[in-house]
């Protein structure tokens, strides 16, 4: 058990090291740096900036340097627990991150919550109710959830909340809000905000996890015990919670871990399209122009959250299913 | 094409589909993109041009007033002793401006969107009063600024420049020489913060000097006849950008700083045990990083300036606030202290639908930036219920869409004799129909033509040149392609090379992510020129990678747009390929022009070299001779047909003004320009709140 948990430990390290140069090599490959995509923007928005000054910055930000030097640089401050200044924002990276860190978990949790709120119950009578009318709606619904794209819906919603109840358009808090201290009144504010962003971006995992638990309990609905247990006369609803629903959730339970780099990065489209003030569209931009700090910490961070969402999950499979953790022992 | 390109369609569906979902409701108002080739309805551009117009400038002591006043929230701080009185405040000699149409009310915050941290412009042009010298609302008459008064000697060699007595920085030190000074011995010839020395500062490669007079006089002094640096410190440039504009993101010129608080930063002024812990402390890598910082007023609120407004919450925030200083040195003919408004609001916006949504909405008060002029109809749909009025300030560029054709082209030989051959160019010109592409992509508010700039700015070559080789004839561009050789052509009628290697086939290359939607441009070009057979492939490109080929040398035709080439002196790169940041007609001829022929190629072209030794010649000459030598330039340009123009004049870049209606002051139009710091020359510090 002990060594298990070491090998899997070793290898995490090992691949997050491999995630590091990956993701640093990657954000190079385009050609040109951030002081090229410097002049192109500012071309492109009516400024611009000469050739001496771009030359002292590219002195400044050591992007003259080669590759693996810049590399050496960067772990060495990733180490230290510095990530480096994020050059477009003049701001260290953990700042820039760290700010936005806290609203997307909210956003996707909200969103997750919303999810399973959602899908559980409906599988359920999905499965109980197969074949059913509600069975069919349920299932034609929660498709067209999963096939409008997530982005397009969320345009849709905006434009009808500007037309129809002259909503605010997209962010996470009103005017007044967004550059104030936190307060309750800001938490209500952003309370009042967040049910757009979870339903939209709810929505489309929604039909997924439906599917899952309607096949999921429709397994165990044959099985002999439910038979048993109706047979002794137990109320329906105990028969169907108790038993088969718990078993038929596991796989749920097993897959925890994978949420957790979902749960940082969210979805990067419709928190753009939407203007939410998370890591998505922070990353975009990143990469977009080339700050290779703030995009590499980014991407080092979603790979950090996969490899222990995966950590998580292997050592929840084990303490729930016999079946692995004995594997090998006679 | 294959997969870059169609990600890039995604994209664009993505732009478009939130404005779609606006106009499906309106088709009708204009007519649709789609079938434009129709004659349109009255031209949409004539109900929402207005009259250039703009404040004016006292520059006559006599009329100045006597008595000042101030806002209700600076009087309170007076009252409570936290502030010196106004009078204590407002320089002797402050700058005395009439605003374009009433006295104001002070008061207010003005509600705004901007995009990151990287659109430090949408600020940046708002408190660009803080330039050196500037211009009226003309954008043609040189006026005063921070300096007071200016004189260049005869031979061209020194430039004085006088500042107003009694003048503050935002924090009640006093403005002086010493400013410049400090700018320009421990900034400007520190060669840990400035490398090479400026070209704006130099003149025939020859670096000038600043010197102090009196307190309240710099001198400029240059080893040969600069004729041309008044302009230069009037316009966007290096020298009289500003402090707000020249000292962000980096950068260092700007000619003065203040003195009196960056020498704590600075290795000459501070201990190196003192200067490493307060670079340690606020984490930079070094001193350099750490002062570049400091003085960046987008990101350091306690920075002392010379702008109408300041930095409370910077740029690096959700919302990026500003508020008045207190020691604004301008002043209404009434004696009433500027700005008017009290506060700067500008809110993030992830991206350009929801900044536009939100313009339509009601939501900014005034927002001339990012506004899209393909959302048009829905703005001017929701405009009442909006509260806001829709203006159109037409740009004075020639061409928004420009065919750049690569002079030092060398991959392909067959391709790079046509481009070096005058009538092929010619050919490729006539070929496109201008109205059809103004109807399509500019809502018919822009003005077909070639590269020369609008008849109102003194660089023209008159109106002759607008026309000259920019029309449809597609008959003539015929005749001249079979003159040249080029008579043979395929099954489907396209020409064909002399080389015997098939079809003839023209690279456009074009970037995503500007204002101005090129590659569907270079699109509706390809279907043009099927009539005069030429085949042309338009290719897309990320924005970094457009530049990045256009430096390796790699492009045929790339389209561009040619803003500031207006004002030829003072922004060349985007009219001549003498700046290496960005030379569209040919990499190696800009960095031979910018090394003295040390590195790069000379142009091939004798008219080409013409040009460039017009442009070389021009800034030791007098401001009258100068405009002859910018139109001389302006005719070689167009009649060479180097750079093909389409359609220009137009607002396609920052000239949909979204204003108010409760705003005062606002020009019915303004000059949109780069020089001109749109809307800085319309001195925002007169905007304000009417109720």
């Amino acid at each position: 058990m002990l060594a298990y948990l070491v090998r899997r430990l070793i290898l995490a390290v090992l691949t997050l090291w491999a995630v590091s140069v990956l993701s640093f090599v990657v954000i190079q490959l385009p050609p040109g740096d951030y002081i090229t995509s410097y002049i192109a923007q500012l071309s492109a928005t009516g400024s611009f900036v000469s050739q001496q000054e771009a030359e002292a910055l590219r002195q400044q930000y050591g992007l003259d340097r080669p590759l693996h030097i810049q590399y050496l640089r960067w772990m060495g401050m990733v180490l230290q627990g510095r990530f480096g200044m994020a050059l477009e924002w003049g701001r260290p990276v953990s700042e820039v991150i760290g700010d936005r860190l806290w609203l997307t978990m909210v956003v996707s949790i909200a969103a997750i919550v919303f999810t399973w709120l959602l899908a559980l119950p409906i599988g359920i009578y999905s499965a109980v109710r197969q074949y059913s009318m509600g069975d069919y709606l349920a299932t034609f619904l929660g498709f067209i959830g999963l096939a409008v794209p997530s982005f397009m819906l969320a345009l849709i919603l905006m434009y009808l909340g500007f037309t129809l109840f002259n909503a605010n358009i997209g962010g996470l808090f009103s005017d007044e809000f967004s550059g104030a201290a936190w307060s309750l009144a800001k938490v209500w504010d952003l309370m009042k905000h967040l049910p757009l962003p979870a339903l939209i971006l709810g929505l489309a995992g929604t039909a997924q996890l439906i599917r899952i638990m309607r096949a999921n309990l429709l397994d165990e609905l044959s099985k002999p015990y439910v038979v048993t247990a109706r047979a002794r006369g137990l109320p329906e609803t105990r028969v169907i919670l108790k038993y088969p629903v718990r078993v038929a959730l596991n796989p749920f339970v097993s897959t925890i871990g994978y949420l957790l780099p979902y749960v940082v990065s969210g979805s990067i489209i419709v928190s753009l399209v939407l203007s939410l003030p998370t890591v998505g569209p922070l990353l975009l931009r990143a990469l977009i122009a080339q700050d290779m700090f703030l995009a590499g910490t980014i991407v080092l961070l979603l790979g950090v959250m996969t490899v222990i969402g995966t950590f998580l999950s292997d050592l929840l499979l084990i303490w729930i299913d016999p079946r692995i953790r004995f594997e090998g022992k006679p | 094409m294959s997969q870059k390109r169609r990600r890039m369609t995604r994209r664009e569906f993505l732009r478009d589909a939130a404005l779609a979902t606006g106009t499906v409701a309106l088709a009708g108002v204009i007519p649709a993109p789609a079938i434009a080739g129709q004659a349109p309805e009255p031209k949409l551009g004539a109900q929402l041009i207005g009259k250039l117009e703009g404040p004016t400038i006292i520059t006559d002591p006599a009329k100045w007033p006597k008595k000042f006043n101030e806002a209700p929230m600076l009087a309170e701080l007076v009252k409570a002793g936290k502030l010196p009185s106004v009078d204590k405040r407002v320089p002797e000699e402050p700058l005395v401006v009439k605003p374009v149409h009433s006295i104001g009310k002070y008061g207010g915050t003005w509600r705004r969107g901007f995009t990151g941290p990287g659109d430090s412009e949408n600020g940046n042009r708002i408190v660009s009063a803080d330039k050196i010298l500037f211009w009226d609302y003309t954008g043609n008459k040189v006026m005063p600024s921070v300096a007071k008064a200016w004189k260049m000697s005869d031979d061209g060699r020194t430039t004085t420049i006088s500042l107003r007595k009694g003048m503050k920085w935002s924090d009640g030190a006093p403005f002086t020489a010493d400013d410049f000074v400090f700018w320009h011995e421990d900034v400007y010839l520190n060669k840990d913060l400035q490398p090479t020395p400026h070209p704006d500062f130099m003149i025939n490669g020859k670096s000038g000097v600043l010197r102090k007079v009196d307190d309240l006089t710099v001198v400029f002094e240059f080893a040969e006849p600069n004729y041309l640096f008044v302009d230069i410190l009037a316009g966007s440039t290096a020298m009289g950008g500003g402090q707000a504009l020249q000292q962000h993101a980096g950068r260092t010129m700007g000619a003065y700083t203040p003195a009196h608080y960056l020498k704590q930063f600075h290795p000459k002024y501070v201990s190196k045990e003192e200067l490493e812990k307060k670079v340690k402390d606020a984490g930079f890598d070094g001193w350099v990083a750490l002062i570049k910082n400091r003085w960046d007023w987008r990101l350091n609120p306690e920075l002392p300036t010379l702008t109408p407004w300041k930095t409370v919450t910077p740029i690096n925030n959700p919302t990026w606030v500003l508020e008045r200083n207190p020691y604004y040195w301008e002043v209404d003919t009434q004696g009433n202290q500027l700005p008017y408004i009290d506060k700067l609001v500008m809110t993030l916006a992830e991206n350009l639908e929801v900044l536009n949504l939100r313009a339509i909405a009601g939501q900014y008060d005034l927002q001339e930036r990012h506004t899209s002029m393909a959302k048009l109809p829905v703005f001017l749909e929701n405009r009442d219920k909006g509260n806001y009025d829709v203006r159109l300030d037409p740009a004075l560029n020639g061409s928004d869409a420009t065919l750049q054709t690569n002079q030092a082209y060398e991959a392909d030989p067959e391709i790079a004799k046509w481009l070096h051959t005058r009538d092929f160019r010619r050919a490729l010109s006539l070929g496109i129909d201008r109205d059809q592409l103004n109807e399509t992509f500019w809502v018919g508010v822009g003005v077909p033509g070639s590269i020369a700039p609008s008849e109102t700015v003194p660089y023209s070559p008159g109106p002759a040149w607008r026309k000259k080789w920019s029309t449809h004839d597609p008959k003539q561009a015929n005749a001249l392609l079979d003159k040249i050789g080029l008579a043979k052509k395929d099954a489907e009628g396209y020409r064909l090379r002399t080389d015997g290697k098939g079809r003839l086939r023209i690279e456009l290359t074009t970037s995503a992510g500007a204002f101005i939607p090129h590659t569907q441009i270079a699109e509706m070009i390809k279907e043009q020129w099927k009539k005069i057979g030429i085949q042309a492939d338009a290719k897309e490109h990320e924005r970094s990678l457009f530049f990045t080929r256009i430096n390796n040398n790699e492009h045929q035709i790339a389209l561009w747009a040619n803003d500031g080439s207006e004002v030829l002196y003072l922004f060349p790169r985007h009219a001549l390929p003498v700046d290496p940041v960005e030379a569209l007609l040919g990499h190696p001829i800009a960095r031979w022009y910018a090394s003295n022929g040390a590195q790069g190629k000379a142009p091939k072209d004798p008219q080409l070299l013409k040009a460039m030794e017009l442009f070389r010649s021009a800034g030791g000459k007098k401001t009258q001779e100068r405009y002859k030598i910018a139109q001389e330039i302006f005719k070689i340009l167009v009649d060479e047909q180097f750079s093909i123009g389409t359609v220009g004049q137009s607002p396609a870049t920052m000239g949909v003004r979204i204003a108010s209606r409760r705003l005062g002051n606002i020009p019915a139009r303004q000059i949109n320009a780069q020089h001109a710091r749109t809307p800085g020359s319309s001195h925002p510090s007169t905007f304000y709140y009417k109720a």
